[in-house]
């Protein structure tokens, strides 16, 4: 189970390679989305590792906040909001 | 059970690291987001399922099927988002 975290958080390190070096505001945003997964499951797995219950609710919170703000940048960007 | 629980998470995480290296070949957004997109749902759900089946059953299995549907559900509707986003924005430059 750790062998797989770490195999986790190694999947996290061309997330933030093309976050930081994405060419369009979308990929940026695909970037964050992605990393933000990956985020969350190994928080569950280090919940799980060490028995703490609370974690995993935390990852819940996480979970919905990522995808409220992707949502929301992804309207923002649709209307020409990064543009002017 | 312990032994399901390790295979369907190396699957899995082997799908996210793939579908990571496809989001740094690939050459468009959209190529992008379908490798993303993808192996990012099925793979990490496999994981969420591998420790599931790993731990047997606990209290708090409860709270992890709920991000499991959670993660099931946005994922697309994020995915769909930036899509469509990046498809309505290209066509506005273009008829300007």
């Amino acid at each position: 189970m750790g062998v797989i975290s770490v195999l986790l958080l190694a999947s996290l390190a061309p997330a933030m390679l093309l976050l930081w070096r994405g060419p369009t505001p979308w990929d940026r945003l695909l970037a964050y989305n992605s990393s933000s997964n990956r985020i969350v499951v190994a928080l569950c797995l280090f919940a799980v590792m060490t028995r703490e219950t609370l974690l995993l609710d935390v990852t819940i919170g996480y979970a919905a906040l990522s995808f409220l703000g992707v949502v929301i940048i992804a309207r923002n960007l649709e209307r020409g909001g990064g543009a002017q | 059970m312990t032994m399901a629980g390790m295979v369907l998470m190396g699957i899995g995480v082997g799908l996210v690291f793939l579908g990571s290296v496809g989001m740094l070949r690939f050459s468009d957004v959209y190529s992008r987001l379908q490798a993303s997109g993808v192996s990012d749902n099925a793979g990490l759900g496999l994981v969420l399922l591998g420790i599931l089946l790993h731990s047997g059953w606990n209290p708090h299995d409860l709270t992890l099927v709920l991000l499991l549907a959670l993660m099931l559900i946005t994922n697309p509707i994020v995915t769909h988002s930036i899509a469509r986003s990046a498809f309505v924005q290209r066509h506005r430059e273009e008829d300007e």
